[in-house]
């Protein structure tokens, strides 16, 4: 496995590599810069995992509704008659 | 790693590296394929203001494939951490840049090493610079203690490469930065382990 992959694996972030630096061990290496970083803080982390995944229902929501043999309304209505049915009342 | 080495083998190799490196401890010319000393810190376009402070005796200790503060700019203050700091040249830089408030610690398996780079220290009468005898697979730390990980041609050579990065990993702060030069393979390494353990570190 290559340093990049090791580096996500592990859990780093952004992690790159830069460039050759022209200094090489043997003649089947060479010499290269990486960097990484540990991210920035995890209450972040999961804020962003968090709105992912609200967009991710959004556009579940959004294509659902959508127009299609069924008009928006037609759709909102059988849903509003499902969740009656089912007993949700809130 | 190529699974088909085994566990003696990687112990030979390790055994190998450390006598490598506690020759390369006394003097590091003519032991790589590269410029070390003040020729590789100008060949890498170190710092100049910085290399010019450094006294003789500890630039010619200097045998890094790469120069790790190219990726990045560190800061006044900062903590930081050069793992397999070998003669600890790239430390004593890095404390350069944090200066008096901030603080440079290297670490390095290799006890010559280590013996090699408190000398140097002590030519250089800093004191926001600390180094210790470990291994990068089990570092000394607590979690989340430093801004900065620098290394420099050292990772490769590393048995558990992965334990190694997963340790920087836990040691940096949140935002904390790793920046390294490294040996990768861009051909075919050898497969039989006389050869492997021969060329590993050459």
């Amino acid at each position: 496995m290559d340093f990049l992959a090791m580096l996500q694996k592990v859990g780093f972030v952004d992690a790159q590599m830069i460039a050759e630096t022209g200094f090489n061990s043997t003649p089947k290496t060479r010499g290269m810069l990486f960097r990484a970083a540990k991210v920035a803080s995890i209450v972040a982390e999961k804020n962003k995992a968090r709105g992912d995944l609200l967009s991710k229902y959004q556009e579940f929501f959004e294509e659902t509704y959508a127009q299609g043999e069924l008009d928006r309304k037609t759709k909102h209505l059988i849903a509003l008659g499902a969740s009656l049915a089912a007993g949700c009342e809130a | 790693m190529d699974s088909q080495i085994s566990i003696d083998d990687l112990n030979k190799i390790e055994a190998g590296i450390r006598q490598k490196y506690s020759e390369v401890a006394r003097s590091p010319e003519g032991q790589f394929q590269y410029p070390t000393g003040r020729k590789g810190l100008k060949t890498l376009n170190y710092d100049k203001a910085l290399i010019a402070k450094l006294p003789d005796a500890v630039a010619s200790s200097y045998c890094g494939v790469g120069n790790p503060f190219s990726l990045g700019k560190i800061n006044e203050g900062e903590k930081v951490l050069d793992i397999g700091c070998g003669a600890g040249v790239d430390t004593i830089l890095a404390a350069m840049m944090v200066g008096p408030n901030g603080l440079a610690v290297g670490v390095d398996i290799v006890p010559e090493m280590i013996a090699r780079a408190e000398s140097n220290l002590k030519m250089t009468g800093m004191e926001n610079v600390s180094f210790q005898t470990t291994s990068g697979e089990n570092l000394p730390f607590a979690d989340d203690i430093f801004d900065v990980v620098i290394s420099n041609g050292v990772i490769n050579l590393i048995v558990d490469k992965e334990a190694a990065l997963a340790e920087i990993r836990r040691v940096l702060k949140p935002g904390g930065r790793l920046m390294m030069a490294d040996q990768i393979a861009v051909a075919s390494v050898q497969k039989d382990i006389q050869g492997r353990v021969a060329s590993w570190f050459q």
